[in-house]
């Protein structure tokens, strides 16, 4: 091992010795500002990979919108379904109606989904909590969670659906009852939006319920796994050329907007982070020219044992590399030791503030979610590491212009 | 006759006090053979350690010019090899124990492997600090620690061996104990010597003692 290093380690690591308190303390600052960077990207990161988790989840990688209603569905799904990377097409209509269990009424999105279909697309087995998706059909509703709830509804209850055609019809002097209909599951996605305020049907029953006859308004698109959703897309856009009023949005461009908001806002949060690893990596610069100072006559006496200044300046760089890297690794350890906890840190601290149905209010997550992806750690880990080396550059070109004799007779 | 294995030619030396240029060295000229021993004594500030890091290629003269072994280069590299030396102050790493002490000179010059550990453990033995090994410097004496700058000094088996006061910092019994183990190993291990002391009796076991005055050497005896 050269001696530079060697020297390094021993100072940084003194035989029999505590670690020095300075040391500590740059290691314990590069380590908070490391777990907090961790912690910050992956809560950021889990809230988007969660928000895309339920969008392609509930409406498909692909979904193909019109401008006014689709009637000829099963036409345009066999188009959909031939395009190359197309696993799955399953046709919905959509729109609020008015809900109505025990006298108490809601004014939820109600769902008409093929149940023949939709699984190919839509994961909604997965998210059924009681009853059953085979029990679904045109005489039977599946409730959200927080919707079913709050109306106190139970399977086998019964609940009266009426659309705004109720009211057209009425303008006609028409009578259109509402729809009487059998709690038949209750589904829960994790998104307090869609959990609070979705009701699902068959397609034929929500045709019905807004008197679509065999139209729909639109489809959700299921592709490949490892295909690219706006490929796809172009290519589904191509294949219904034909159909002006129809068009193929990936759930990307779907939600553009929504999604460069996310984005933004964990670009913003980890950059201002990064401030935290720049003022450790000033306790790093201010701890090594601490025994840059410290150590002057060492320093001397190195030139004179035959150490060249730039091996001397070698030796302090390697003291700010090795605590950016145990720095690094603690901060990982912690980082990862608190995302381990969250939820419980969470259930905690609503505990004490009773906040807890707030949170899930603004913040549509019931947990804390977390995904931090490899490159966002890659960055931290490299960033921090090159920081913290960076950090004792100074002190270590100090250290080598230090001239032997003048660090000898230093008192 | 034995090779020169130091020598030094008309060497000046000024430094800048304020404005005025103050000449700490005047033409010194010195040159020390092989397994010699040469004491320098002088008043203090009379420029002996300052001709001393010359002799070192610790600092380089306004003028004149230094040899080690009839080569002029005492550059770092070199100085690891040829050179051994002491201090007044011992500076020892206070975050190595005596026997990794030792062991940095070697560090410093190369690879060290099973040869060099076994030379310092002897070099330790030597100089009585065997069973020391794995202290501490904080945890020695001064003299202590004095023995473990020597057997560093002597790590690399220089060629030569340059003292700077190394009693200075000691009581006279155990002052005179490190003279006498520096002049007997530089003896035994033939190693020339240049010993710079304020104390008459160790600059009179040395084979020649010069006198340092006003920033001129003189010789004062020579046996």
């Amino acid at each position: 091992m050269p001696w530079y290093l060697y020297l390094a380690l021993k100072q940084l690591f003194p035989s029999g010795k505590r670690l020095s308190f300075f040391t500590a303390i740059s290691i314990l600052g590069v380590a908070l500002g490391v777990a907090t960077l961790v912690v910050t990207n992956s809560v950021m990161g889990g809230f988007g990979y969660e928000i895309r988790r339920m969008i392609i989840d509930t409406q498909g990688e692909v979904q193909i919108r019109a401008r006014s209603l689709i009637e000829n569905p099963s036409e345009v799904a066999a188009a959909v379904s031939k395009v190359p990377g197309v696993v799955g097409v399953t046709p919905y209509a959509q729109g609020v109606g008015m809900l109505e269990y025990g006298r108490k009424p809601a004014f939820p999105l109600i769902q008409g989904v093929d149940v023949n279909r939709v699984n190919d697309v839509i994961p909604l087995r997965r998210f059924i909590r009681a009853g059953s998706l085979d029990d679904l059909d045109d005489d039977t509703v599946i409730l959200s969670s927080q919707l079913a709830e709050s109306l106190g509804a139970r399977i086998g209850g019964t609940v009266t659906i009426s659309s705004p055609l109720l009211i057209e019809r009425l303008k006609n002097d028409e009578v259109f009852l509402p729809r009487e209909l059998v709690v038949a599951g209750i589904f829960e996605i994790g998104h307090q939006q869609l959990d609070s305020n979705t009701v699902l049907v068959t397609l034929r029953r929500m045709q019905d319920l807004y008197g679509l006859g065999e139209s729909v308004h639109g489809f959700n698109v299921k592709i490949a796994p490892g295909l690219d959703a706006d490929t796809v897309a172009a290519r589904i856009n191509a294949a219904l050329s034909a159909y002006s009023e129809m068009r193929a949005f990936s759930w990307l461009d779907a939600n553009s907007e929504f999604l460069f908001v996310i984005q933004m806002e964990k670009n913003l949060v980890s950059i201002l982070l990064l401030f935290i690893i720049l003022v450790a990596s000033f306790s790093i610069m201010s701890s090594l020219l601490t025994t840059v100072v410290r150590k002057t006559r060492e320093i001397g006496l190195l030139g004179a044992l035959g150490g060249r200044p730039g091996q001397i300046a070698a030796c302090f760089c390697v003291q700010g590399f090795l605590i950016g890297v145990l720095g690094t690794s603690g901060g990982l350890a912690l980082g990862f030791g608190f995302l381990h906890v969250r939820n419980d840190v969470l259930l905690l601290f609503t505990k004490l503030t009773g906040s807890q149905a707030t949170l899930e209010r603004f913040y549509q997550f019931s947990n804390v979610p977390a995904h931090i992806e490899s490159v966002d750690l890659v960055v931290i880990i490299a960033g921090t590491i090159v920081i913290s080396t960076l950090a004792g550059i100074f002190p270590a070109w100090r250290a080598s212009r230090l001239n032997p004799v003048e660090a000898l007779r230093n008192e | 006759m034995s090779e020169i294995i130091l020598e030094a030619c008309g060497l000046h030396k000024t430094y800048l006090s304020g404005e005025r240029r103050l000449g700490v060295l005047r033409d010194v000229s010195l040159s020390v053979e092989d397994g010699e021993s040469v004491s320098i004594r002088g008043e203090s500030g009379s420029g002996k350690s300052t001709l001393l890091h010359l002799l070192a290629g610790l600092d380089a003269p306004d003028s004149g010019r230094v040899a080690w072994a009839g080569r002029p280069d005492t550059g770092a590299v070199r100085r690891a090899r040829f050179l051994g030396m002491v201090f007044q102050s011992f500076y020892l790493i206070p975050e190595l124990d005596a026997l990794a002490n030792v062991l940095m000179a070697a560090r410093v010059a190369g690879p060290v492997g099973a040869e060099e550990r076994r030379r310092a453990r002897d070099l330790l033995a030597r100089v009585g600090l065997d069973q020391r090994s794995h202290h501490l410097p904080a945890q020695l004496s001064g003299g202590e620690r004095q023995r473990v700058a020597v057997a560093r000094a002597l790590m690399n088996s220089p060629r030569l061996i340059l003292a700077d006061e190394p009693t200075g910092n000691l009581d006279e019994k155990t002052g005179d104990s490190i003279i006498n183990l520096l002049l007997g190993l530089c003896t035994e291990q033939g190693i020339a010597l240049v010993l710079v002391t304020h104390n008459a009796s160790h600059a009179a076991r040395t084979a020649r003692t010069l006198f340092m005055h006003d920033g001129k050497l003189q010789t004062l005896q020579t046996p």
